[in-house]
């Protein structure tokens, strides 16, 4: 997704009350399944104000209306999401996930397939925007590659319906932003600061991910996206109706291998959208499994 | 490993603590008061009178967000007035017992330990409400007790404590399983010894000693499958002693989560995502409590 760094006043504001903001968070996590921690009431508060403005809703109670309303409201509701999400996009977004994923589920994935010694490993990242999400699997996974993934062959697919993102993506080349949240022994081994703010990411680690437009609707191409061990989506199932999330969620059920682990965005939720998948928990998130 | 030999290593080892304090003659007050029906506000009210530190305890908690009352609560009287009578009773045996582990910082730090057993407490109580347990508020009160035995396992054996932590850096594991293979016995165990001599009442007591085991419950399996799922949440929520362990659990494969589905089939229902993001949002408020508590009381 684009970034957008326009500066916003925040103090213009309306200030939400709890109510309101209870309200919305509520109908959000109802309609989209993500939810709204009470510590970013405030951000949420400064993104509404801008919807606000251009919906011309004058309260938060009105706002609320036009947002459940049949004609506007879905698309409104996109436009929502996409100023409170935009931002989000970086390198290592989200630490506990990956702390996990390196404690717990690579290694026991490791464990399981290289008892029947089958040393493939295959990830993919739905949505994957432009790329931060596959390129920071392929860093922690080249970390791993003089210990348990020593002779493992290692396939990252990153797919996006969006062709610019895609083309960012297998450029490589990202912004200060992007890396924010990189650990520096990462950022040192893995980006190359070419000029200031201008980080290109190494060859060794572009070599391992590889992407292509898919559409998450398109049926007949879903079935081909086969066997693999981790599935990421993250705050892509928000911007689906119900129907359509159910149906593209089936479909990563059948892509992942049993022992396989799906992996939503930080305050997701599949709740109510599948009901065969299991949820595991570890310290600061969840994920799912068969 | 057995556990009657686990057993006799916790009752040996807490013989062995030097100092092993006291549980405070207000706490043993309120605990008689728990159980015995028919108990009047009065005489709750008259205990925490006479009790500065109490008090002052009491009214400092009441005032927290984690009771939020829309204006700041100045005397015992108004505190029980605004909270009845079993909530009062919830917080004055807190308020009573965290003299208790002064000073006993081990290799967890005592706020930790805090804001971990508020943490199960609260997680309790909603899980109880949820599940149309009888008595929440008991849930509650053992979700605060339920780790008695860690306090002092952690600072009577730091040692090995240490040695426990520095082998799983980085891996999963179950505190309780590890404390068997490097102390010989585990905080259930020693929890039981001391909640024993401290004359706790007997499902307190089970609580303490099989919160990890919920399935070999006799008195109040529920009780425990309660206390077991709320140490869960909140391991993987923030609540977790400062990060110091590291679990993951399958809910579906949790014997808690079973037995509290055959007690209440509705909970097969339960939004577990939004579960968690809420407890997610009252940590604050739980770690506002803990601090609360221990500020500018010059007990």
């Amino acid at each position: 997704m684009a970034l957008d760094l326009k500066p916003f006043d925040a103090k213009s504001a309306p200030k939400i009350s709890d109510k309101d903001f209870e309200q919305l968070r509520d109908y959000i996590y109802n309609v989209c399944g993500i939810y709204f921690h009470s510590s970013k009431k405030y951000f949420l508060e400064s993104r509404l104000a801008r919807r606000m403005e251009m919906t011309g809703c004058k309260t938060h109670g009105d706002y609320y209306q036009y947002v459940r309303s049949a004609a506007t409201g879905r698309t409104e509701l996109s436009k929502l999401l996409d100023e409170i999400t935009t931002n989000e996009t970086c390198f290592f977004r989200n630490m506990p996930q990956l702390t996990a994923l390196e404690n717990k589920f690579l290694p026991e994935i490791v464990a399981t397939k290289g008892k029947i010694g089958f040393k493939k490993l295959r990830i993919w990242s739905a949505g994957s925007s432009s790329g931060e999400e596959a390129y920071t699997m392929a860093m922690i996974l080249l970390e791993k590659r003089a210990t348990i993934l020593k002779d493992w062959i290692i396939e990252i697919i990153g797919t996006d319906i969006n062709e610019t993102v895609l083309a960012q993506a297998k450029e490589g080349i990202y912004n200060s932003y992007s890396v924010r949240n990189t650990p520096d022994f990462y950022l040192k081994k893995y980006f190359k600061e070419e000029a200031a703010g201008r980080f290109v990411l190494s060859p060794e680690v572009k070599k391992l991910a590889s992407f292509s437009q898919l559409n998450l609707y398109d049926d007949n191409k879903m079935l081909f996206m086969k066997s693999f061990d981790f599935i990421f989506c993250a705050n892509v199932l928000i911007y689906f109706d119900t129907t359509s999330k159910s149906k593209v969620v089936q479909h990563f059920y059948n892509n992942l291998q049993p022992y396989g682990y799906f992996f939503v965005g930080q305050s997701e939720s599949l709740h109510g959208v599948n009901d065969k998948f299991k949820t595991v928990h570890f310290p600061g998130g969840f994920t799912y499994n068969k | 490993m057995e556990k009657a030999a686990m057993m006799q290593a916790a009752q040996d080892m807490v013989e062995s603590f030097v100092d092993l304090p006291t549980i405070p003659q207000v706490a043993t007050r309120v605990i008689e008061l728990l159980d015995r029906p028919g108990v009047e506000l009065d005489e709750v009210a008259d205990m925490i009178l006479a009790d500065q530190v109490l008090a002052a305890r009491v009214i400092k908690m009441v005032n927290s967000p984690l009771y939020k009352p829309a204006h700041e609560i100045k005397s015992v009287k108004r505190a029980l007035i605004y909270l009845g009578f079993r909530h009062i009773r919830e917080l004055a045996f807190t308020c009573s017992f965290v003299d208790v582990f002064e000073g006993r910082d081990g290799i967890f730090d005592i706020k930790s330990f805090w804001e971990h057993s508020f943490g199960v407490g609260v997680v309790a109580k909603i899980i109880a409400q949820r599940v149309r347990y009888p008595d929440s508020e008991k849930a509650y009160l053992v979700g605060i007790v339920h780790d008695i035995g860690e306090v002092f396992l952690s600072y009577y054996r730091q040692d090995a404590f240490r040695s426990l932590l520095d082998s799983v850096q980085g891996r999963p594991y179950r505190l309780v399983d590890k404390e068997a293979e490097f102390l010989g016995t585990s905080h259930s165990e020693v929890g039981l010894c001391i909640a024993r001599k401290w004359n706790f009442p007997p499902d307190y007591c089970e609580v303490i000693a099989l919160h990890h085991a919920p399935e070999e419950a006799v008195l109040d399996p529920t009780l425990c499958a309660i206390a077991n799922l709320a140490d869960l949440f909140c391991s993987v929520r923030q609540l977790d002693y400062g990060g110091s362990s590291w679990v993951t659990f399958n809910l579906a494969e949790e014997k808690a989560w079973g037995i509290l589905k055959g007690y209440s089939p509705a909970l097969a229902d339960l939004d577990v995502e939004r579960f968690c993001y809420e407890l997610d949002d009252r940590v604050p408020e739980i770690q506002e409590m803990v601090k609360s508590i221990f500020q500018g009381i010059g007990a």
